[in-house]
């Protein structure tokens, strides 16, 4: 049989079992098997056993739970609090004033966390209770968290690019470093919105902070110490190459608990509920991993992807018009699938097509990060909404509309990241060569 | 918490009904307890081996940094290493994951795309729901069964990894069936909840997590 009309169909019959409600990783494994047993002669048991296998022991993968302990732990600390009242001080003179806070730190929390719903949920816990005490817009406030919440995805440590390496078999430490330049654009385009959006609707800024002499600014500072702490041991210790990811995440998860304990926030119960939480997330993330593996594998065996690259191949489009092909897809496709489930599906079944129009895998693998990002905030399904509804009990389509600006400020930075590759290779050329 | 519930119930039930459906519903709760601490007492395994990976590597690390430190002062250095660390890592991971399975589901926390399922009326759902429980139970029982026979081939042959440290994969791999075999169970357990009662004991708490009220 011709193996085109197959492979849609084997990609129709995926998205029919998801939009079904079968878990992802038993949909993934299940389009393997099918697709094994249409169009091999091979016996997909074994091959599910093996795949499974060499995909559930690798060693960088194990850096994964352990970053989600570690941000955990983190979470059940006063770990956001401190950081709320160490920055407000200093960004409380620029247009836009405190909203800065949620920007920034989101982007100091992204150095230590790998996850954009974590990031939120950690900076947002205090910070939307003081904003809107203070008599800021709903929108703003509400927008700037979800837009920079995602950047935890971004700014290494990042799960999805631990997802992403371990798929297409990249080191994870050069992925990490190439996020770190494009995290940063992020930070600064959403500031420069926040502090234009601000210069021209003075009348619905609240009144200004009272001002602190500067030694007491230098002061407040004290209170970013742990965070830097944390930076400092687990990316510092990756960039210098005294660690590797993995062991860069324990140093993290033992940074966390000392964190912990010198807050006063370390107990018991405490430390058992993080255990449970991080075993469950990391579970369920390397379910659906041991699913794509063996996904991965059949694909392999079948030829489907490459008989799909050459098919759009034939379309004869440029690589920029392949991109934004590529790109619309993933945002719909975002509308309704998380992050990880995205990047696994691109890695098993278009992989091939991304290699043979000519991207560079780390390029891309940062370009997929991005575009995962604004899935993060597109409605219905968006986990930065879902953490923001529980927040502020706003509907999820009413969040959707308030995070709208920042969802076109990242387009403009896809756009910006396409036209100058550079911006995420520069660094990992650099400092590794 | 649990234990005081169930022996209301079990008061509750022997005042109530006969004799002969009272050990029915006796026995449907010990059964009951017994799934939910196999699950639990798996998932406390799970943690166990990613306890184990972060002291391992942390020992690694600790020792890594006196060797600088005493490297650093002239002095003599310890050169503790943990031989085959990433490969022991790794099998603890691949232990862990699969241990956690089962109890992940009942937390509701595996991931898949509920937005039909919520959006349709109460029978159709209670559908729905008992398929895709179905279809995972026999998903994850041909998995089971598949790892089963990998690992027996490995016990066979008496398959050791391949670094500095022997260590029998059927270690690594018999938790990967058992945890496996577990997640068939826990499928199984909640599509006769299902059945029963028209909906999966998880749907409170999968809820809960998509609309982010567990971090």
């Amino acid at each position: 049989m011709d193996l085109l009309p197959i492979s849609l169909g084997l990609i129709l019959l995926l998205f029919a079992m998801i939009g079904l409600g079968v878990w992802i990783a038993v949909a993934l494994a299940t389009m393997g098997f099918v697709a094994i047993v249409v169009q091999l002669t091979l016996p997909p048991g074994a091959i599910l056993a093996t795949s499974i296998w060499q995909g559930a022991k690798s060693w960088d993968l194990t850096a994964l739970p352990m970053f989600i302990l570690m941000g955990d732990i983190l979470f059940r600390t006063r770990l956001s609090q401190d950081m709320f009242e160490g920055l407000t001080p200093w960004l409380a003179r620029l247009p836009g004033r405190l909203l800065h806070v949620n920007i920034v730190g989101c982007t100091v929390f992204a150095a230590v966390s790998g996850s954009s719903a974590a990031t939120c949920a950690t900076i947002g816990r205090i910070s939307l209770t003081e904003l809107k005490k203070r008599g800021y817009s709903d929108a703003l406030s509400v927008g700037t968290l979800a837009g920079s919440g995602t950047i935890g995805l971004m700014i290494p440590p990042s799960i999805i690019l631990i997802v992403y390496a371990t798929a297409t078999e990249i080191s994870v430490a050069r992925l990490f470093i190439a996020g770190v330049i494009p995290g940063l654009m992020l930070t600064g385009l959403f500031m420069a919105f926040v502090i234009i959006w601000a210069m021209l609707n003075k009348s619905k800024m609240p009144p200004p902070e009272p001002p602190m002499p500067f030694i007491k600014r230098v002061y407040a500072l004290r209170r970013l110490l742990p965070v830097l702490v944390l930076i400092i041991g687990v990316i510092g210790s990756i960039y210098t190459g005294i660690a590797a990811p993995t062991e860069a995440a324990v140093v993290g998860v033992f940074l966390a608990l000392a964190v912990a304990w010198q807050s006063g926030t370390l107990s018991l119960p405490m430390l058992k509920e993080a255990l449970v939480a991080a075993t469950k997330t990391s579970c369920m993330i390397t379910f659906i991993l041991a699913g794509a593996a063996f996904l991965t594998t059949a694909m392999g065996f079948t030829g489907i992807p490459r008989v799909l690259a050459e098919w759009i191949g034939s379309f004869g489009l440029s690589q920029m018009m392949l991109l934004v092909a590529l790109t619309v897809f993933f945002i719909i496709m975002g509308c309704f699938l998380d992050g990880i489930s995205m990047v696994v599906l691109t890695t098993s079944i278009i992989l091939p097509l991304v290699e043979g129009a000519g991207f560079d895998l780390i390029w891309f693998g940062i370009y997929i990060v991005l575009v995962v990002e604004m899935a993060q905030i597109t409605p219905p399904v968006g986990f930065n909404l879902y953490v923001l509804q529980s927040l502020t009990g706003r509907n999820i389509f009413t969040l959707g509309l308030y995070t709208a600006p920042f969802f076109l400020i990242m387009c403009l930075a896809a756009a910006l990241l396409a036209i100058f590759p550079d911006i995420a290779l520069w660094l990992p050329r650099t400092m590794l060569e | 918490m649990h234990h005081a519930r169930d022996t209301r119930r079990l008061d509750v039930a022997w005042s109530r009904v006969g004799r002969s459906s009272f050990s029915r519903q006796k026995r449907t709760i010990l059964m009951r307890r017994a799934l939910d601490a196999t699950y639990a007492a798996a998932l406390w395994l799970s943690i166990l081996c990613l306890i184990a990976i972060a002291v391992l590597v942390g020992l690694q690390v600790g020792g890594r940094v006196i060797d600088l430190t005493l490297k650093s002062l002239g002095l003599p250095q310890t050169g503790f290493v943990i031989l085959s660390l990433s490969e022991i890592a790794g099998y603890f991971l691949a232990a862990g994951s699969f241990l956690a399975l089962a109890g992940t589901l009942k937390g509701g926390a595996h991931i898949r795309v509920t937005m039909l399922i919520n959006n349709v009326p109460p029978r159709a759902r209670t559908l729905m729901e008992a398929c895709a429980l179905l279809f995972g139970a026999v998903a994850s029982s041909y998995g089971t069964w598949h790892l089963l026979q990998f690992a027996l081939t490995s016990w066979r042959f008496n398959e050791v990894s391949s670094g500095l440290v022997p260590v029998p994969l059927i270690y690594p791999q018999s938790a990967m069936v058992l945890g496996a075999g577990l997640l068939a169970i826990a499928f199984i357990d909640e599509f006769i909840t299902t059945v029963r009662t028209g909906r999966p004991t998880f749907t409170g708490t999968e809820d809960a997590i998509s609309l982010g009220q567990e971090s």
